[in-house]
């Protein structure tokens, strides 16, 4: 194949650039929401996960492990198919914000609990002697010192999250990946095209790799100091 | 002040401490030694409830502290407790650590607990450190710190968990003598050390542990010149020939 081709398939690829700009405002939409509800959702389960209560404690355990240990494409096919059989009919918009955010809650999840959890045990023994009551104690000793262990691998996974979503085209939802697919119908030049669609999910993931790094730096400092 | 009546606690099947009886007054120090493993750390860490016990009366000020319906918070709140690894707050500076619970235990105004804890800084010989962080400071400095962020409360009595086993022999002394300024204040102290010299100098009365048991309590001077028992006496014999 010569260079005409591709000089005219790269024509051909401007002008699909519109629709592309929908797919990504789609993946930003589907990852958006699923990260606002994954940290929020995530931070909740990942407080109880650190806290005292074993009954609890082991239910979300069982379904953190659960989900953590089966393939995305898998739950949100149980989302999206398998639902609507017990009466439970989503659009694909929210079955996959649903099945995504869900996946990120129990990443986070372990995440949050593993900051609170490595904060030393006399931190929370020098609140309680002073009298601090424990929400005193999450909230001034506990809370800000888990925080700066939690903040680099959260925004990890907030990249990875992202990447993610990319398999929610598996259920017609037409984000950067779907416009891939149905743009390699009409210009049958994969590296082309998908390169493109790695490029646009590059250009959203790289920024929080970068701040994961600085982060991660600043926590280095931040455990010296510990 | 303090009265301890037949307390014993279990950690499991381990009989930690054995049919306590031991009574603290106003103002008194008491140093508390004995070799590692017997129930000095234990037998205060039950007086503010850090433990709890499973027989027995531990009446602090008048309140019994193991009771149910015991108002824990306000409890905690008069007895300061000083702990061997100090404990400091690392995200805050000096004067938030020592700040914290006044404002959110008493309920200062941020203003009155910040003079306060300045004041109190001063007095363990800190006044220029108030802005460093835990981590910008010597040992000796962060625990005469932790000293600072108990005063700060207005305790009635200060508990010390072996305050200078972690730091470097030259750091010791600096936290020895903000010790022996609150005990000629008249301040009711509980210490755990080896500070044998400290015990001898300022305390009132040398509690002897061993084996979870109080197996001698005696002037500090009859303590270690004329010990009564063969396991203090060991017990000395170990810890002054070095």
């Amino acid at each position: 194949m010569g260079t005409r081709m591709w000089g005219f398939y790269l024509k051909e690829l401007i002008h699909t650039v519109p629709f592309f700009l929908k797919g990504l405002w789609m993946t930003a939409a589907v990852s958006g929401f699923s990260l606002i509800a994954g940290t929020a959702v995530g931070f909740a389960w990942g407080i109880i996960r650190a806290g005292k209560n074993k009954i609890l404690r082991s239910i979300l355990g069982a379904w953190v492990d659960l989900i953590r240990g089966t393939p995305f494409l898998v739950q949100i096919f149980i989302v999206f198919f398998i639902l609507p059989e017990v009466g439970i009919q989503l659009d694909a918009f929210s079955a996959a914000v649903i099945a995504l955010g869900n996946s990120a809650a129990c990443f986070i999840c372990e995440i949050v609990a593993g900051g609170i959890l490595a904060v030393p045990f006399g931190q929370r023994e020098a609140a309680t002697a002073s009298g601090l009551t424990s929400y005193q104690q999450f909230r001034y000793i506990i809370l800000p010192q888990a925080l700066r262990i939690i903040l680099p691998p959260l925004v990890g996974q907030y990249v990875l999250t992202i990447k993610d979503s990319s398999v929610v085209s598996a259920i017609g939802v037409v984000d950067v990946t779907r416009v891939g697919w149905f743009t390699v119908q009409r210009i049958p030049e994969g590296i082309l095209v998908f390169g493109l669609v790695g490029i646009l999910y590059f250009v959203i993931c790289y920024p929080l790799i970068r701040l994961s790094n600085t982060l991660e730096n600043r926590m280095a400092v931040v455990t010296t100091r510990l | 002040m303090i009265t301890f009546s037949n307390v014993n606690k279990w950690f499991g099947k381990l009989h930690v401490l054995r049919d306590i009886n031991l009574d603290v007054k106003a103002g008194e120090v008491v140093v508390v030694c004995g070799p590692s493993g017997s129930g000095k750390s234990t037998l205060i860490r039950c007086i503010n409830r850090l433990e709890g016990i499973q027989q027995g009366d531990l009446v602090v000020d008048g309140v019994k502290v193991h009771d149910r319906k015991v108002n824990l918070t306000e409890v905690r709140a008069e007895i300061g407790f000083v702990f061997q690894q100090f404990n400091l707050y690392p995200h805050m500076t000096a004067l938030g650590n020592v700040t914290l619970a006044p404002i959110r235990v008493r309920k200062l105004k941020r203003d009155e607990a910040e003079k306060l804890g300045r004041e109190i800084l001063e007095r363990v010989g800190l006044g220029d450190r108030a802005d460093s962080y835990p981590e910008q400071l010597s040992g000796g400095q962060q625990q005469r710190v932790a000293i600072a962020r108990c005063l700060c409360m207005r305790p009635k009595i200060m508990l010390f968990d072996e305050p200078t086993s972690a730091l470097d022999p030259e750091m010791i002394n600096e936290v020895l003598d903000v010790m022996r300024n609150l005990a000629t204040e008249g301040m009711t102290m509980i210490v755990v050390t080896h500070e044998m010299g400290f015990a001898r100098e300022v305390a009132q009365r040398v509690v002897f542990m061993d084996d979870g048991q109080i197996i001698e309590v005696a002037l500090p001077d009859e303590f270690f010149t004329n010990p009564k028992s063969d396991r203090s006496k060991l017990f000395l014999s170990k810890i002054l020939s070095h």
